[in-house]
């Protein structure tokens, strides 16, 4: 390399100038350099592996800076989200809602550390990570909206059990690219549990419609 | 000009604590934590590493080149990540002190990195130590990474691409906890890392002392912690995402003072 350089000045200036331009990579060269990396950087097994790799809608949803979502975009996202959504077998998209208490209060699961996978009978909810949940409680983080009185405020009609249900399971489908985790689509949670998380915000009874 | 604008920074800045202490009661008593940081008894603890004669080598840290030439540590922390001709890679001052345990003192590379976490509880590991002390020479000097080699300009936008990379169960990237500010996952504070004057604040403050595990923490087990939560496999330590992601952050944070041990929850 070094050798080059020097032949180079020996022949020109500018071209001794040229060679030692170094700048932003452009768009396409950044991507291959990146992903390179992620192959590269991680312990992995075959299935541990695909938790790095994108599908369709976390490559739209990867949006660099100020770079906005497009129309097309969003469509597609919404398209690929509905899509997604599988309802449980019982067709009961409410659950009960202490279970669906504790699930919401369970931020662990499926984690990897030292090659080894979080040995858990099922994944925590995580929701008291990011959302508000009854109106008592402190230790609530606020990525997301609160949801306290979610049910107070919308009532438990078979319509929003429905859109509260698919929300979970695929938030895309309702706001493309948010940051809420579409916890059904990426197998998170099964779709008994996020029965019993719609149950824990709508159901009268649930602490989080308590005043 | 430049020192003009520091200036007002700085003043914003302090204006800005003094309302998050009003807000958040818990502020208060991490200030009071700060202000007796046991972080500064792993300098000590470095400083003694750096120039011990160890490994099957026998030889000392004191000729490890970390930028500024062999045996020029102060001020080098404030330059890193960048380029090494020697191993042709862009190099933080962890992946750095590890290839000088290798090739200077003879130690074994799995086993540098093997251990260069350390267990909760510990006197911390001799990376994690080393580490703090070489940036603690440092401490009062500005951030001041420079892009200037085709892979430092490489690694620059991979760590900027890497920020936004969406994948995993929970489909996050980085941005989605730190893209804005005043956020928390549960009581915990999140740091909003598109904003310039918190970007200083983190990258002038690591390593730190680490309440919940009360040993030295580094900036390579920050982002592996971070990655830990998000569902992803283990992050190697010292891998190019690391160094990409410290090198979007670190040249961000150019102009930031460092003073270490940052002391964290």
């Amino acid at each position: 390399m070094k050798k080059t350089i020097f032949k180079w000045a020996m022949l020109s200036v500018p071209a001794l100038v040229t060679a030692g331009c170094a700048t932003y990579p452009d768009e396409a060269t950044t991507r291959q350099i990146a992903e390179k990396m992620v192959i590269t950087s991680f312990s992995t097994t075959p299935e541990t592996a695909k938790r790095l790799a994108q599908d369709a809608s976390q490559q739209i949803c990867s949006k660099i800076g100020d770079a906005k979502l497009t129309e097309a975009d969003a469509a597609e996202v919404i398209k690929l989200a509905r899509a997604s959504i599988k309802y449980p077998q019982s067709g009961k998209l409410v659950g009960d809602w202490k279970v669906g208490d504790k699930l919401a209060h369970d931020g662990a699961g499926d984690r990897i550390r030292d090659g080894e996978l979080e040995k858990r009978k099922e994944n925590g909810a995580l929701c008291q990570n990011c959302h508000g949940l009854a109106p008592d409680e402190i230790n609530v983080g606020n990525v997301g909206p609160s949801l306290t009185g979610y049910g107070a405020q919308r009532g438990n009609s078979e319509a929003i059990a429905k859109y509260t249900y698919e929300k979970i399971y695929n938030a895309w489908a309702y706001f493309p690219c948010s940051n809420m985790p579409r916890l059904g689509a990426t197998g998170h949670l099964t779709q008994e549990q996020i029965a019993h998380v719609v149950a824990y915000l709508i159901d009268p009874q649930s602490p989080v419609n308590k005043k | 000009m430049l020192k003009l604008r520091c200036g007002i920074a700085a003043i914003a800045f302090i204006g800005m604590s003094g309302s998050a202490l009003a807000a958040d009661p818990l502020a208060v008593g991490r200030q009071m934590l700060a202000e007796d940081n046991p972080g500064e008894l792993f300098i000590d603890r470095g400083k003694a590493l750096f120039h011990e004669k160890r490994g099957p080598n026998q030889v000392s840290l004191e000729q490890c080149d970390f930028g500024l030439g062999p045996g020029n540590i102060e001020g080098a922390a404030t330059r890193l990540p960048r380029y090494f001709p020697d191993t042709d890679s862009v190099q933080d001052l962890e992946s750095r002190l590890v290839t000088c345990m290798v090739r200077l003192q003879g130690f074994n590379r799995e086993d540098v990195i093997g251990k260069a976490i350390s267990s909760p509880r510990s006197h911390g590991s001799d990376v994690e130590n080393v580490a703090l002390y070489i940036t603690s020479v440092s401490n009062g000097k500005k951030m001041n990474v420079a892009l200037r080699h085709q892979k430092e300009y490489d690694m620059y936008k991979a760590g900027e691409y890497l920020f936004y990379r969406r994948s995993g169960q929970t489909d996050f990237g980085c941005v989605q906890c730190h893209g804005e500010s005043g956020k928390r996952i549960r009581l915990q504070d999140l740091v909003n890392m598109t904003d310039k004057k918190q970007i200083q604040e983190v990258v002038s403050t690591w390593p730190a002392y680490r309440g919940a595990h009360d040993t030295i923490r580094t900036m390579q087990w920050r982002l592996s912690d971070c990655l830990w939560q998000m569902r992803l496999p283990d992050l190697d330590y010292a891998s190019d995402f690391t160094i990409a992601m410290t090198t979007f952050l670190h040249y961000q944070g150019n102009g930031a003072v460092i003073k270490v041990p940052g002391f964290k929850r």
